[in-house]
Formats: structure tokens, C-alpha cells, sequence
């Protein structure tokens, strides 16, 4: 080839280069008017008219302040919405991603469960406010399922088999038991009673509330008083001496979730739980709320579960949460009873002789 | 020569509620240590027939008490006096006891203690049975029946100091519940107790043979508590 055609050749290459790269700088600008291209999470000028509940239509409103706190908003709106038509809004539904496109592995093990019939992903998630299981208190997670599960209903079924049932199911998160977890861990939830009676109704104690409690200071130093993120009995036995209104609510949760949410023989063996000294049922965290929704997870001195008389004042779960020095008053206690009869029956072995000869006399 | 009467000690209700009560009580005991150590102790099988056992056992040795109080303090109305220490009962009676228990017995000495059906028990054990029917045996059912119920009862526990005080509470007395059952079933052993709890009767000596003066005479020791009225009773049964 001649150098003057691989010129010619060349100025029509960058020629065609510019042409491109002039073309998508024009698609790119009708895409600015929606701003899905920038994916750090300027979700900004989405939000100007989704985070607003008068400019969008009720369905397609998006709480910003707890979208931006979400997984899904690091991404970008355009990672779900990618080809948002130029000329949005023109009434037509804007495409949306399938969440099996990032979840393959879920959505295969959601497939084989018995919801899969029932209902997709956004059945139980909504994508704007997707949380990590350890940022939902167990209360929220039932919520979910008891848009579908009748709450009454299910406390009979379980009723069938499941002793106090009633019980179990507003101690427990229903995924506790309806997925293959392996490990567990206690979440203490801070409930405050209704009308601020000790006796009240107790509800996760709002956000709000606790921040007004807490005087402008961060909410988790209403325990973690020395704000080293690490609770510690003392400050437990400190909280719950001087919080009248306030108490620790424990529930056990998975820490990890499966999908298939099956109805699992080996949780009905009421030992899958109630055994003592499981390691992590000794786990134990402060759920504390933020602002956003979410709940700050702050550990707790380990074998705060087990404390009889300084730990959440209203979780026990039999065998798992008994602890140990009880055990040994209640030996000593035994062991008093013992006394009389084994030292008492030895002197009695040893003189039984007087006795014998008292009653030959007699 | 020692002259026989027989005594009828336990009446038919009594026997019936003590025999529920032992077994019902053994039951509660061995469900409740499988309850509270299942990873050492199957002894219902499955942990969920351990919590049925003993729920269903605390239900009934509760109807059992509550069927002993109604027949003493009600029907025989003998409950106080069965159960509460007179004074003489704790000026001479506790100490007297406790001296037989430690001392006489092993020497052979006779029981400074004869029980009639007003008077059962000896200073010791109404003071033992005291402390258990009243304190120790409501206390444990009210507890248990508040774990039975933890949903319903929800504020009644708060007002006893939360469901985690309330376990430990029902530990301590189910041990010390224990701790008297060695006590009582061993002490059973040392004179003819157990007949009169399967039969009803108890044959005892005349009380003119066992007033005879001790050979060593022991500061305080009196032999055997009278009781004339009883005694006058007894004359006019012999008669008729």
C-alpha cells in the first residue's frame, strides 16, 4: 500500500473517530437531563423529582434519605435504569434491570423455593431501600412477611406443633427459622413503652425519640457511655438501671440469609436452638438506630445474654441463655439438702447397734 | 408390755393428693433439668415432649395444692393448727426436735413427738412444711404458671422483675425444692411414715409407755407432747 492511501486511510479513521465521539457527546448531553450517567451515585437529578412525593406519581417515589444509605445507590440509578428514553418523562414505564442481571446466585436458589410461584424479587424488596438483614430489626422483616402471611393464621399453624407459639413468632424474625442459616446471634432492640408506662406496649423505640433522649449526643452513648463502640457489662447494668422507660428487646437472628426459604425439619427440633452454650447465641449486639432507618450494630461484652439480672430484662430463651452461677447456687442449693440425709444416715449406719439393743430392752 | 392403738393419721383425700403431689413433683424435677440442660439430659425422648411433660405436670400438681388447701383450710378446717408452730412449738419444741434428731435417735431413744390427726407433725417438720407449702410451693407455681403464660401475663412479669428473674426464681426454688425432698424422703425412713401415707393408719404405743421416765434424764427432754383432749377421745373410742 502506498503512503499517501494509508494517509488517506488514516485522516478517514479520525474522521470517523470524531464523527463518533461527537455523536455520543450528543446522546450524552439528552442523557444529562436526567443525570443516570454518572455512576459515583449522583442520583441528584433523579431524585429532584422522585424524592419529591408531589412532582411523581405515588408508586415511583423514592425516599432519597434512605435510597442514598442503600447498596443499589452506589451503584447509580442508571446501573437498573440504563436507557432511560430522552425524551422521560413521555408516560411510557421506564425500563428497569432484572435483578437476576447482579443476583444470578439468589434468584437460582429463590427459583427452587416455594415463593418463587408467588411472587419476584420486589415481592419482599423494594430495590430504593434494599438493607443488609443486620440493618432491618426482626419487627421490620415480619412486616414483610405479613403483607402475604396472616399474622393470626400463622400463630395457629405454628400452634399445631410449636409450643407457645405465640411467643416464638414475636421473638423471632420468620427467616430465623425459614432459611438455612447456621449461625445466630442476638440483636437487643431498645423498645420503648407506649405512654412511657413501664407496662405500655413496647415498640422499637424511634429514632427521633432516642436522639431527643440522648441530648443532641449521638444515641448509642444512652449505653456505650464511654463511646468506644464496644458495650460492656457494666454500661449494660448502667442502662438498664436507669432507663425507666426504656428496655432491651433480644431477638435471635440468622447472620446469613438464604433464599429459599423452606420449611425446615431441623428448626422444628426445638434443640436446634434451646441448647446451652451455642456459641452464637452468646454473640450478642445493641441494635441502635440511625437516622437513615438502618440500625448501628454495636457489640456486647460477650456472655451478655446469659446475665441474669443485667442483660435484656425480657429475653430468655430456655437452655441457650441459662447461666452459669445460677447453676451453682442451685448445686449448693442441692448439695444443703443432701447434708441430713447422707451425714445423718452415716451416724445412723454407725450406731445401730443402740437402736438394736434398745428394742431387744423394750 | 407396750399396748397398740391405731391412728388414722392421713385421710383418703390427703393420701391421694400427696401421691399426686410426690409424683407430679419427681416428674416437674427431671423434665425441668432436661428444660434447663438438654445437651446432657434426654430423659422424655425430645426436648418439645419435656416441655409438654412438664407443663402438663406443673398444671396438675398446681390443682393438686390448691385441692389440699381447699380440703384443710375448708373442709377440715385444721389448716393453721396443722401447719403454724404454737408457741410451745418454738419455746421447747424446735429445740427438743432437733436434739431427738441429732442425738436421742442415735442413743435409741423414742421420738419426743406423737402425732395425732390434729397434730401430724412434730415443731420441725411444721416448720419445714411451713416454709414449703407457703412459700416455696405457691412461689414456684405462680412462677412457673407465669412462664406457662409469658404473652398474656406479659405485664404481671414486668412487675415481677422480667422474664429473666422469673426463670432464675423458679430455678432457685425447684432446687430448693429438691434439696427439701432428700430431706423429707430420707427423714420418712427413720420411723413408720410411709404406711400411714399408703394406708391411712398409724399403729402407735400407749402414751403410758412412752411417758415412762428416760434412764438418763437430759436437760429439757421431755418425752412425748400430750394432748388431753385427744386422749380423752381415745378413752371414749376404747369404751364404746
Amino acid at each position: 500500500m502506498k503512503s499517501a492511501d494509508l494517509q488517506k486511510m488514516s485522516f478517514l479513521a479520525k474522521l470517523a473517530l470524531c464523527a463518533w465521539a461527537v455523536a455520543g457527546l450528543i446522546a450524552q448531553a439528552n442523557a444529562w437531563g436526567f443525570s443516570y450517567g454518572d455512576q459515583s451515585g449522583n442520583n441528584q437529578a433523579c431524585l429532584s423529582c422522585h424524592g419529591k412525593t408531589g412532582e411523581v406519581p405515588k408508586g415511583t417515589f423514592i425516599d432519597p434519605q434512605r435510597f442514598t444509605q442503600t447498596a443499589h445507590a452506589n451503584l447509580g440509578c442508571e446501573a437498573c435504569h440504563a436507557t432511560v428514553p430522552a425524551n422521560h418523562p413521555d408516560g411510557n414505564k421506564v425500563p428497569r434491570a432484572d435483578c437476576r442481571e447482579c443476583h444470578s446466585g439468589i434468584s437460582e436458589e429463590y427459583a427452587k423455593g416455594l415463593h418463587a410461584s408467588k411472587t419476584a424479587c420486589n415481592g419482599c424488596h423494594n430495590p430504593h431501600l434494599v438493607q443488609n438483614p443486620k440493618d432491618v430489626s426482626g419487627q421490620e422483616i415480619n412486616m414483610i412477611c405479613s403483607n402475604c402471611h396472616n399474622s393470626l393464621e400463622m400463630t395457629a399453624k405454628h400452634g399445631e406443633w410449636l409450643p407457645q407459639s405465640e411467643l416464638h413468632l414475636r421473638m423471632l424474625p420468620c427467616i430465623t427459622c425459614h432459611t438455612g442459616a447456621k449461625d445466630y446471634y442476638i440483636s437487643m432492640y431498645i423498645v420503648k413503652s407506649k405512654g412511657d408506662s413501664r407496662y405500655g406496649k413496647q415498640e422499637v423505640a424511634e429514632y427521633a425519640d432516642l436522639k431527643a433522649m440522648a441530648g443532641g449526643r449521638p444515641i448509642v452513648s444512652l449505653i456505650d457511655t464511654n463511646r468506644d463502640n464496644y458495650v460492656s457489662l457494666e454500661e449494660l447494668r448502667v442502662f438498664n438501671r436507669t432507663q425507666a422507660s426504656l428496655h432491651l428487646h433480644g431477638m435471635m437472628t440468622p447472620s446469613t440469609v438464604s433464599h429459599k426459604f423452606e420449611i425446615l425439619d431441623s428448626r422444628r427440633n426445638c434443640s436446634f436452638c434451646h441448647t446451652s452454650g451455642s456459641g452464637p447465641m452468646q454473640t450478642s449486639f445493641i441494635a441502635v438506630p440511625e437516622a437513615d432507618g438502618s440500625f448501628l450494630r454495636v457489640p456486647v461484652e460477650k456472655g451478655a445474654v446469659l446475665d441474669a439480672l443485667y442483660a435484656a430484662p425480657d429475653f430468655y430463651m430456655m437452655g441457650s441463655t441459662k447461666n452459669g452461677k445460677l447453676n451453682q447456687i442451685g448445686l449448693a442449693i442441692i448439695c444443703c439438702g443432701l447434708i441430713m440425709p447422707v451425714g445423718h444416715g452415716f451416724v445412723r449406719f454407725l450406731t445401730r447397734k443402740n437402736r438394736k439393743q434398745k428394742e431387744h430392752q423394750s | 408390755m407396750s399396748e397398740k392403738t391405731r391412728i388414722y393419721l392421713q385421710p383418703w383425700p390427703i393420701r391421694i393428693w400427696h401421691w399426686i403431689n410426690a409424683s407430679g413433683i419427681i416428674i416437674l424435677i427431671l423434665s425441668g433439668a432436661q428444660i434447663r440442660f438438654p445437651e446432657t439430659l434426654s430423659i422424655f425422648t425430645s426436648y418439645k415432649s419435656a416441655i409438654e411433660v412438664h407443663n402438663t405436670a406443673g398444671i396438675i400438681v398446681s390443682i393438686s395444692f390448691s385441692f389440699w388447701f381447699f380440703y384443710y383450710k375448708m373442709v377440715k378446717n385444721t389448716l393453721d393448727k396443722l401447719y403454724i408452730p404454737d408457741e410451745e412449738d418454738i419455746k421447747h419444741g424446735l429445740v427438743r426436735q432437733l436434739l431427738y434428731y441429732c442425738f436421742w435417735y442415735f442413743l435409741g431413744r423414742p421420738s419426743p413427738y406423737h402425732a395425732t390427726p390434729d397434730h401430724k407433725f412434730n415443731p420441725m417438720q411444721k416448720s419445714a412444711y411451713l416454709a414449703v407449702m407457703f412459700v416455696l410451693m405457691p412461689l414456684v407455681g405462680l412462677t412457673g404458671i407465669l412462664l406457662l403464660n409469658v404473652t398474656p401475663l406479659r405485664v404481671l412479669i414486668l412487675m415481677w422483675g422480667g422474664i429473666k428473674f422469673i426463670v432464675a426464681l423458679h430455678f432457685l426454688l425447684a432446687c430448693s425444692l429438691l434439696a427439701f425432698l432428700c430431706t423429707h424422703v430420707y427423714l420418712a425412713t427413720l420411723g413408720d411414715y410411709i404406711k400411714p401415707m399408703l394406708i391411712g393408719w398409724e399403729e402407735v404405743e400407749e402414751h403410758a409407755e412412752a411417758e415412762a421416765p428416760t434412764e438418763v434424764a437430759i436437760p429439757g427432754y421431755r418425752p412425748v407432747r400430750h394432748y388431753p383432749e385427744y386422749e380423752q377421745e381415745l378413752l371414749e373410742q376404747r369404751h364404746s
